[in-house]
């Protein structure tokens, strides 16, 4: 693969575009600084991601749908802790009439009333189905507690039923108005494309944007942490979900690289890791156990998540903290981190094999600015990781009295600590 | 795109479609052995099958089969359907022999240690309790089973709990031994290779396997169903669902374009794969406009469930807050009505044709996706299936889709489920 080409436009969006013929149409992806980390009012970011296919001043909604699926292209919105996200996908015929869409889509939404409302009704009914979900319960109480504090990496994304309530299409058109924009923005574009076409349909049209938003405001660091635990009795579900976790590092921290492969080696590679080999394989406890790592641009997580019968919790939990000590009495071998390194060198072939994850990729490198070289340099940053550095980042951070526990389902009186 | 079919003496279908600038490969072994092979009683074998083809047996110890995909960086699965089974390993092109190397030894040689099936049952229960928690999950096995009394469509390929805590480890090897040989299987390599050379390594890995007396065909057919059936789920839970099924014929008849199109105007398309559209949600429908833009509803959908033997037309509806099940069960048989009157226009249908013929496209991002393309297909009735179904899809016009709405959407081949969201105790 040759290097993406970037370019910054004259209004600061910055374009990042990377030919791949083989397969014949293009993905896009792109985000703008306008997540939760940028909202006063908890909850609008999310209403507005929602709400930006709701039409625009000059389409309805229903218009805006049959044109977008007329010329059989894909266009989603999201919202993340830090950034508004987009992303989506059409043939190398319908790129220009795409992405002036996406343009449209994100400089002039109308936000119809209707549709304000319609999308208020969805976001209620949404946070019920939500809050009914023992996995989701225990993922959201065990963010809340790891970033505490209501800040933006820890909160629930649309606020709570009353926020949703009250939430007014004014407070969603200035949220917009003051943090959608070519500032910040990124949009990277994989696939069937040449350097004309990135110009004409994607540049020429990007480029159009008006400068009229703020530069993204800093992201405030995580308050301090204190580890704590917490008990969700959800009696009518079948399963209970366990939850641990504990603050872990920035993106671009010297540790992420050690603690990356760390978090494969304890909860990931293969059937999930040393967690799944014990409590899966092993004990046939559980479909599901496995670590996370998040790691953003001002702090990181990492997470144990695990889905069993409430006959078993406190075994899960025993097994859990078996691991988590296991990481001191028995570190990662040579042959794990081996295994563990040739894993991550190979997965840039394999986890890049499609348009759509070309252009995740690309847009997580400019981002959390890697630089267009990273994927050439990945490999060797891999390799040169020493093996002690990887044990002991392992150490550090999956401490258990560092770590918080979150169970949530039909747990009975069962309270045991980690 | 070109694509290289052979068959190896003991019947092993093999399907290669090299793509030269791919630095992946994907490699599939499907099975012609889903649920609707099973009977009562051993409901969910297939699947629990499944997931003891990943601990090993002949050259493979247990945990080999998982870090020798590691290794490569590479991704693997398996999933168990109603019709088939299929496993995959996506990995550096130049690792081919590994994944033909698994895929053969999981073909005859599978361990079935009778300690790591029983570590395996309750692997396979807590999959289905997690499901259970989902009330999506008790609507959609409710349909089904309301809606086939005879034929195993009636379970879904999880099976039933009460059998899954009495299967024997002895069934489940026969299961395997009976249905898993090269005879009852497929292969399918999409990716960076020369066909001549890989079709050399294929055969190195799977000729020595002897095949095995074919499996019986599974006779069981659906009598007609005489009435609508309908079920009142009363259930903790957040919101209330809708899901309606009716019946419809298997994917090979001549009015499945029609019906594919039908399911495009009512609810949009989203491919043939369940993988391919991710979260993305069609709006361009009847239905959207009707019950999510009517804010009777935040979610709804319509699909046509392509499978081998007759099968169901799909709605799920996801009710609003304070809207009636009554009242969403109105408007989308006003719906239907209003389709079984009057043909889509012509503008409509083109919508739904190009949506088809674009997600054709979108299906084919990678291997991975073009292995599962190649393999449902030759699930259902040939690798090339798809392609062959989009250039009938462009062919239809707006009163077949009329018309296969009149004569399948109608009330007494229906089933319903309503799910009454109860209060959840605190």
């Amino acid at each position: 693969m040759n290097l993406p080409d970037r370019t910054v436009l004259d209004n600061g969006a910055v374009l990042i575009a990377q030919a791949l013929p083989s397969n014949p149409f293009v993905a896009f992806r792109g985000s703008v600084p306008a997540g939760m980390t940028s909202e006063e009012a908890p909850g609008v970011a999310e209403f507005l991601s929602h709400l930006l296919l709701s039409g625009t001043k000059r389409m309805s909604a229903g218009k805006l749908a049959d044109r977008l699926e007329g010329i059989g292209a894909t266009l989603e919105f999201r919202n993340s802790e830090e950034a508004l996200v987009f992303q989506g996908r059409c043939t190398k015929e319908t790129t220009a009439e795409s992405v002036r869409l996406l343009i449209e889509c994100l400089s002039r939404p109308a936000f119809p009333p209707r549709e304000v409302e319609r999308v208020r009704t969805e976001l209620l009914n949404d946070l019920r189905l939500s809050l009914d979900e023992t996995r989701y319960r225990a993922a959201r109480r065990l963010s809340e507690l790891v970033f505490p504090g209501n800040h933006p990496y820890g909160r629930e994304p649309r606020g709570s039923e009353v926020r949703i309530r009250r939430t007014s299409r004014k407070t969603i058109l200035e949220f917009h108005d003051a943090h959608v924009g070519p500032e910040g923005l990124i949009l990277s574009i994989a696939g069937d494309v040449d350097r004309d076409l990135v110009e004409e349909a994607v540049a020429g049209p990007l480029s159009k944007l008006p400068a009229t938003n703020e530069p993204p405001s800093p992201i405030p660091p995580p308050p301090a942490f204190r580890a704590r635990s917490a008990w969700i009795p959800m009696p009518h579900k079948s399963q209970v979900d366990v939850a641990v976790g504990g603050p872990a590092v920035p993106r671009r921290h010297d540790d992420f690289y050690a603690l990356y492969l760390a978090n494969l080696l304890f909860g990931r590679i293969g059937l999930f890791g040393r967690l799944g080999h014990n409590l899966r394989d092993e004990q046939g406890l559980a479909y599901y156990a496995y670590s996370s790592l998040e790691a953003r641009t001002a702090g990181g997580m990492w997470s144990i998540s695990a889905g069993v019968n409430p006959a078993n919790l406190e075994r899960t939990i025993r097994g859990i903290r078996e691991e988590i000590d296991r990481l001191r009495t028995d570190p990662f071998s040579l042959e794990e981190i081996a295994d563990g390194k040739d894993n991550q060198v190979g997965s840039l072939i394999v986890s890049l094999e499609r348009n759509a994850e070309v252009a995740s990729e690309l847009h997580r490198m400019e981002y959390y600015g890697l630089g267009m070289d990273f994927l050439e340099r990945y490999a060797d940053l891999v390799r040169e990781l020493p093996e002690e550095r990887v044990r002991q980042v392992a150490r550090a951070y999956f401490d258990p009295d560092r770590a918080s526990m979150v169970v949530a389902g039909p747990m009975g009186r069962i309270r045991v600590p980690l | 795109m070109a694509t290289h079919v052979e068959s190896l003496d003991n019947g092993l279908k093999v399907i290669l479609r090299p793509l030269p600038d791919a630095k992946a490969l994907s490699c599939w072994v499907s099975y012609r052995i889903g649920s609707r092979n099973e009977v009562p009683g051993i409901t969910g074998s297939t699947h629990w099958v499944e997931h003891m083809l990943f601990k090993g047996g002949g050259k493979l110890k247990k945990g080999d089969i998982d870090k020798l995909v590691s290794r490569l960086g590479g991704k693997m699965n398996a999933f168990t359907d109603t019709d088939y089974t299929t496993y995959f390993e996506t990995i550096p092109a130049s690792a081919m022999d590994t994944a033909l190397m698994i895929e053969s030894e999981r073909m005859r040689n599978a361990a079935f240690d009778p300690k790591e099936v029983e570590a395996e049952r309750t692997v396979v229960i807590s999959e289905r309790e997690g499901a259970e928690s989902q009330p999506e999950f008790l609507v959609e096995e409710e349909l089904w089973g309301l809606a086939f009394h005879v034929h195993p469509y009636h379970w879904t390929p999880i099976g039933y709990k009460q059998d899954l805590a009495a299967l024997d480890r002895d069934p489940l090897y026969a299961h395997y031994l009976r249905y898993y040989a090269p005879n009852n299987a497929y292969l399918v390599l999409v990716g960076g290779f020369d066909p001549a050379v890989a079709m050399q390594h294929v055969r190195e890995a799977f000729a020595p396997l002897k095949p095995e007396p074919a499996p019986p065909p599974m006779r069981l057919v659906e009598p007609e169903q005489r009435g609508e059936r309908r079920s009142d789920l009363r259930r903790p839970g957040a919101a209330d669902f809708l899901a309606a099924g009716w019946h419809i014929p298997a994917f090979a008849h001549a009015d499945t374009p029609a019906l594919i199109l039908l399911a495009g105007v009512l609810g949009g398309w989203r491919g043939f794969t369940r993988f391919a559209a991710g979260d993305w949600r069609s709006r361009s429908n009847r239905l959207y406009r009707a019950l999510v833009e009517g804010k009777l509803a935040t979610d709804v959908s319509m699909r046509h469930e392509l499978k081998v033997d007759p099968s169901l037309f799909l709605a799920d509806v996801t009710l609003a807050g304070g809207a009636s099940l009554d009242r969403v069960e109105e408007v989308l048989d006003a719906e239907i009505a209003r389709l079984q009157k009057t043909p889509p226009s012509k503008a409509e249908i083109e919508r739904a044709k190009g949506q088809v013929r674009a997600w054709h496209q979108f299906e084919r991002d990678g291997v991975t996706f073009q292995g599962i393309l190649l393999s449902s297909g030759e699930a259902l009735a040939s690798w090339d299936a798809w392609d062959e179904l989009v250039g009938r899809i462009d062919r239809v016009r707006p009163e077949q889709v009329r018309d296969v709405a009149r004569r399948y959407l109608v009330e007494e081949h229906r089933s319903v489920v309503r799910f009454h969201a109860q209060e959840v105790p605190r």
